[in-house]
């Protein structure tokens, strides 16, 4: 058959990212241009600032990832681009530049789910081995699905309240710690122990995840310490933290691998860049005897490889999108 | 030669295909929150309705605001996306220039209204830009009208535009972006 190039575009948040994905899993190019340190000054992303600098930079990411190859546009069979979910104005860049791409060129549209996009950062240099459990954490997102075949999402459980990225945000702002947050509260943990005693949330039999009440009693507890004037070990209350939630994510994908018939667990989203995580969920994939699939580092956070992974099933079924695609803020992983 | 002319600032979409600095088609569209939507469609009907394919393109105009945030961010990104993607040149012009081109003046304020309050503009009678553009909040727009000539309403020309076009300078098509004037709560 005959090799498939797709141009692929991200920028649902704070990262510019376009790459050349070569059948959905070999990367030709590859560029991130994150606003990181931009947003680090305002504790956050500033979803207005986040459009900004996407309106500014996206046609140099395109020169600089279309130099880094040899693969040139006219042997490019589609753009694909993320339309949802994400910062709406974030989003509409990266989709009018995607619109005009595909004008110019004269090549197919393809809309990708930024979600899914995480999910297939698997497929790259990699295959999906059916029926797999995939555990989706983000900073939006706690999912876990289970995938009989390609585009094809069952979803088992999702969290109740905050997702886990939001929740290691929020605990490293109580900490005092900078943005981001997960990163940061991963390096505090490493140096601590998992001295606090925390509530268990969800112990039960549902595949579903709850975060808020964990957030909760770290505010009750770094307030009830200040009052009595006891120290608060900020090392210890991050890996005190850190646990409690990954024991929650542990507690659920092995109810699911005892509950159903897998080949494969699969990590997706940005919190998979957590080697804690990381490591634990090794530990299930080898008592289960399935092999576990972790995205290398650079596909864990947001990028345009994933979606060009993402993007391929869809090319191979013709499923393109018009020049009227919209972008949009929220949309489940299970919308056609 | 022909000229592609992109306005997306306020809730309407105006695209324009120039032949030979005549209006060739022009299509307006009243589409509130759906520029993102409609501009490339519309962008589309233009060019087939000439009959001419998009490398035929000389040449891109783009009102960079002042205006919707949103709405002026989806025309720059098609705009330098064209030009950068075609290598064509590529001019930027204020949502307030094009009133001023459009009718013969001594030294004038132009007024573009949104929302919350108003852009000025001081333009003199070869439509160059005296200081800068100012975002005022209506409370205090309507404290200064009373005792100042400020022009709000003024039909665009869009003839007046390209026959002056050769007035303003191209750009580098990474160097285009929006102008938004009213600043951000995180910028004061």
């Amino acid at each position: 058959m005959k090799d498939v190039y797709i141009f692929a575009i991200e920028s649902s948040c704070d990262e510019t990212s376009m790459a050349i994905v070569k059948n959905g899993k070999e990367i030709e190019s590859f560029t991130v241009l994150t606003q990181m340190d931009t947003h680090a000054k305002f504790g956050g992303v500033v979803p207005e600032v986040a459009s900004r600098m996407h309106t500014e930079n996206i046609t140099m990411v395109f020169q600089e990832t279309i130099a880094k190859s040899s693969i040139s546009m006219d042997r490019i069979d589609a753009i694909a681009v993320t339309y949802a979910p994400g910062l709406l104005g974030s989003l509409l860049v990266g989709v009018e530049f995607a619109k005009t791409l595909a004008l110019v060129y004269k090549k197919p549209l393809i809309a990708v789910n930024h979600m899914i996009g995480h999910i297939y950062a698997n497929r790259i240099d990699n295959d999906l081995k059916f029926p797999l459990l995939a555990l989706v954490v983000s900073g939006g997102h706690t999912d876990l699905i289970k995938m009989n075949k390609d585009y094809d999402f069952q979803i088992l459980g999702s969290t109740l309240d905050d997702a886990i990225g939001e929740a290691f945000d929020k605990v490293a702002r109580i900490l005092g710690l900078q943005y981001p947050g997960g990163p940061n509260v991963e390096r505090l943990a490493l140096q601590g122990q998992p001295t606090y005693d925390l509530p268990k949330p969800l112990n039960d039999s549902s595949y579903n995840f709850s975060f808020s009440g964990l957030k909760s009693s770290i505010i009750n507890l770094v307030h009830n310490e200040q009052q009595r004037h006891h120290e608060i070990r900020k090392s210890d209350l991050a890996c005190s933290f850190q646990t409690a939630a990954v024991d929650q994510l542990k507690r659920k994908v092995k109810l699911a691998l005892k509950n159903g018939e897998y080949q494969e667990l699969i990590l997706a989203g940005g919190v998979s860049a957590s080697r804690y995580l990381r490591h634990e969920m090794e530990e299930i994939a080898i008592n289960h005897h399935i092999p576990l699939s972790v995205p290398d580092f650079k596909y864990c956070t947001d990028n345009a490889a994933m979606i060009g992974a993402a993007a391929y099933p869809l090319f191979l079924n013709h499923q393109f999108a018009d020049f009227n695609l919209n972008a949009q803020s929220n949309l489940p992983i299970t919308s056609k | 030669m022909y000229t592609l002319y992109i306005d997306t600032h306020s809730n309407q979409i105006v695209i324009i295909l120039y032949q030979n600095e005549k209006v060739k088609i022009k299509k307006e569209l009243n589409s509130n929150y759906d520029h993102s939507i409609n501009t490339i469609p519309t962008i589309i009907e233009v060019l087939k309705e000439a009959q001419i394919e998009i490398e035929q393109l000389n040449e891109i105009v783009v009102v960079n605001g002042p205006g919707s945030f949103t709405g002026v961010r989806i025309g720059v990104t098609i705009a330098k996306t064209l030009a950068f993607t075609l290598n064509i040149p590529i001019k930027a012009i204020s949502s307030l220039y094009i009133k001023a081109v459009s009718f013969p003046h001594e030294k004038i304020k132009i007024v573009e209204r949104e929302k919350n309050g108003v852009f000025v503009g001081t333009f003199n009678s070869k439509n160059e830009l005296i200081g800068e553009y100012k975002y005022l909040k209506n409370s205090e727009y309507d404290l200064i009208t009373s005792e100042e000539e400020y022009k709000e309403n003024v039909p665009i020309d869009y003839e007046k535009i390209i026959e002056n076009i050769h007035t303003i300078s191209s750009q580098n098509p990474h160097g285009v972006n929006p102008l938004y004037v009213k600043k951000i709560e995180v910028e004061k």
